[in-house]
């Protein structure tokens, strides 16, 4: 037989679980908008203190509601998945925008381009060809040699200025790896405190989770929960954080601190108490924005400009090796035509001639005015072809690249839907849940109202016949 | 995609991310309206990049070998009036030493003023011979010299083909070397106008009709030349017209890659603005309403 006072210990646990319902709904719509913020949702539990005896029995129906707990919506499969395709994608948009700038930069096809000014090169030959004995036309080949020359330096500066750019961001990106290791590793230990001592760690788990994020997209990091709880993230197959403690993680090879290349590849280290170990080089390292940058370092900006070198090398040797075949204007044999230094590649690429008559247009010794040196000159090397095959590679790069971030974009973004799913506010759920508390809070208040009636009934009108 | 719950974050997001797609596919259109071209950078297309570099290399090649043949035409057409003029001269040259065999006993003051004429003839052929085209003489072949033939009519060019080249892999004379024509020194016209001048002059009627036989086979060597400059230059004039041919077509081909089809463009943009604007209105309304509106 339940006490008389029972139901209102009910009433009261009713009125303060209504109350944490309200907060909770209210701390829902208070973060709707809040990035990494996960809804909570409390769970009650009915309390009863039946319990199964041999000799004595209960007898009564429960004795009203407590907080169970304050669940956070997360789906641990979900956010792995999250996490890795972010990594994806920010490798491939961060390579995609360093190559698309690069490409801007090419022109083609277009008027004002190398190739252009490779056609206005091979058609001044023949101008010259066509008039030897002209000081203008010996001026004008020198000229398009100068425009085309420039051509390719510049393009070539282009390309090295991308990739400077791209090793001073490598530099900072590895320095905002380390500040967000460090913090994961510090809340994985505040967490545990905290909850230890009973407290809601939901706002550190939310924290936690975004780094871990974070992580991933900067270095294509990888987050393995622990039974306790923790959080251990390893970066190509080595661990950068294991429970509280973050290794540092540098730069080991390729790029020196100050942003620039120290001619080695270029690979990552980090340095742990439990050890210092070399990360894999490739698509087994580092990925996310790391992998990115250090993809189109390693190989899409050099193969770019090893090509425009190849083209400037080969340019430089046909015509020089056809120009010394011909004679200059007073019949003296020619010399060379461009001055190229293959230690340093396009950038070297010069006119190694500036005096007009000093052009070597004549097949025939004496001084002729003969253009045949000239008509062979025009056709000396395959500048053009190389160069439609460099652009038309990169274009496709390019292009591919384009497209399979595309792709990523929609399946990652399909992906934050679903996560959003679980884990986003609905206004009107959180409406509806307010409206459902307020309403129980009111019953609850009610149910006082009543047993104070009874007990007031028992009380002050019992016994009181013929009053 | 299966929603089991949908949040106002997702739908916020999910518009942004469609109106920022909508607006992208505008500026695409934008762009490629405002440029007039479809590929703008190679990796619009990359195989059409390619395509487009290709003919744009064809089409100055083809605009070079226009220039160059328009050259040729220049010389040849010096050659072919410089040559008929000359056939013209060496036959009149003919028609004097016809008229001193005949005239023989005409007297000394009649042979004397023919040889003076077969002079003056003789001058006139030496400057025919030294014709010059953009300051070349178009009989010296490669000299860097003024005249093809000094005063004494020897050959003082220098031997050599002035080519042009008029299509891929196809190169044409555009002069004829003088001595083909002239001939050189003791072989020359002006040796053989000389020495008809000599023979005019002595009455010296073997010489006379020495001379008349050498200026028919003169006069033959001339055309010769002439008749083969004038294929070479029907080769130019046709090898002009295919550059020209060859160039429209190469334009059409280039345009049909490289520019956008305004028509098609135009109503891709207005498909484009339209559904840009439905996206806008949809999220005007999707954003409004909430439980709040209805609840008191």
């Amino acid at each position: 037989m339940p006490g008389s006072f029972g139901s209102i210990t009910s009433a009261l646990s009713a009125l303060r679980y209504q109350q944490v319902a309200l907060d909770v709904a209210g701390n829902n719509i208070a973060n709707a908008t809040t990035d990494g913020y996960v809804r909570r949702r409390v769970v009650g539990e009915a309390v009863s203190s039946a319990a199964p005896a041999l000799w004595s029995r209960y007898d009564g129906h429960g004795e009203g509601v407590a907080v169970g707990e304050v669940r956070r919506m997360v789906d641990p499969l979900l956010d792995t998945r999250v996490r890795r395709e972010h990594g994806m994608l920010s490798w491939l948009t961060s390579s995609q925008e360093v190559l698309a700038r690069v490409e801007e930069g090419i022109g083609e096809p277009g008027e004002n381009g190398v190739h252009a000014a490779l056609l206005a090169f091979r058609n001044s030959w023949q101008d010259l060809a066509t008039n030897p004995g002209g000081d203008a036309a010996r001026q004008q080949v020198l000229g398009s040699a100068e425009t085309l020359a420039q051509a390719l330096r510049l393009q070539v500066a282009n390309v090295a200025g991308e990739e400077a750019d791209q090793r001073v961001r490598l530099n900072n990106v590895v320095s905002e790896v380390n500040t967000a290791a460090a913090g994961l590793a510090q809340l994985n230990q505040s967490i545990l405190v905290t909850e230890q001592n009973g407290t809601d760690a939901g706002v550190l788990r939310d924290q936690r989770d975004q780094l871990a994020l974070r992580l991933a997209e900067l270095a294509g990091a990888v987050t393995t929960v622990r039974a306790d709880g923790q959080y251990d993230v390893t970066v190509g197959g080595e661990a950068l954080v294991s429970g509280r403690e973050a290794g540092a993680f540098v730069v080991a090879s390729g790029v020196t601190p100050a942003g620039d290349a120290d001619g080695l590849p270029i690979t990552f280290r980090v340095d742990a108490s439990w050890g210092s170990t070399v990360l894999p080089s490739g698509a087994a390292g580092a990925g996310g924005e790391l992998g990115g940058v250090t993809d189109v370092l390693t190989t899409a900006l050099p193969s770019y400009r090893t090509g425009l070198d190849a083209i400037a090398a080969d340019l430089a040797s046909a015509l020089n090796a056809q120009h010394v075949l011909g004679y200059d204007a007073a019949g003296a044999a020619g010399g060379p035509f461009f001055s190229y230094d293959p230690l340093v590649g396009a950038a070297s690429l010069q006119v190694a001639i500036t005096d007009p008559a000093l052009v070597a247009a004549s097949s025939v010794t004496g001084g002729g005015r003969d253009g045949a040196n000239a008509d062979a000159l025009s056709r000396a090397g395959d500048a053009a072809d190389a160069y439609q095959r460099l652009v038309n590679g990169f274009g496709t790069t390019v292009a591919s690249l384009q497209r399979q971030s595309a792709n990523q974009t929609a399946l990652t973004g399909s992906l934050d839907d679903a996560r959003e799913q679980q884990a986003g506010v609905n206004l009107d759920e959180e409406t509806v849940n307010m409206v459902t508390a307020q309403r129980a809070y009111e019953a609850a208040a009610r149910l006082m109202t009543t047993l104070d009636e009874v007990l007031d009934t028992l009380i002050n009108r019992t016994g009181v016949v013929g009053r | 995609m299966s929603i089991g719950r949908v949040t106002q974050r997702m739908l916020t997001d999910g518009s942004l991310d469609n109106l920022q797609r909508g607006l992208g596919r505008l500026a695409r259109i934008q762009e490629q309206l405002s440029t007039g071209r479809v590929i703008n950078r190679p990796s619009d297309n990359p195989t059409g990049t390619t395509a487009a570099m290709r003919l744009r290399g064809s089409l100055a090649d083809q605009a070079q070998y226009s220039r160059n043949a328009q050259d040729g035409l220049g010389w040849l057409t010096q050659v072919d009036a410089a040559l008929d003029s000359v056939t013209g001269t060496v036959k009149r040259a003919r028609d004097l030493a016809l008229q001193g065999a005949n005239a023989s006993a005409a007297g000394p003051v009649a042979r004397e003023a023919l040889a003076i004429e077969v002079e003056g003839l003789r001058a006139e052929l030496l400057s025919r011979a030294n014709t010059t085209y953009l300051d070349s003489p178009v009989f010296g072949g490669v000299t860097a010299g003024p005249v093809a033939y000094d005063a004494t009519g020897a050959y003082v060019g220098t031997l050599g083909d002035v080519n042009r080249r008029i299509a891929d892999g196809v190169v044409v004379k555009v002069d004829v070397d003088g001595p083909d024509a002239f001939g050189d020194g003791a072989t020359s016209v002006f040796a053989e106008l000389d020495a008809l001048a000599t023979a005019l002059r002595a009455g010296d009627q073997a010489g006379i009709s020495a001379g008349i036989n050498v200026l028919n086979a003169r006069i033959e060597t001339v055309t010769a030349a002439r008749t083969a400059a004038g294929t070479r230059f029907q080769r130019l004039e046709q090898a002009d017209l295919a550059a020209a041919d060859a160039r429209i077509s190469l334009e059409n081909q280039l345009s049909t890659i490289e520019n956008a089809d305004l028509a098609e463009t135009t109503v891709d943009l207005k498909l484009q603005e339209v559904a840009y604007q439905a996206a806008l209105a949809a999220t005007s309304r999707v954003m409004q309403p909430s439980l709040l509106d209805f609840l008191r």
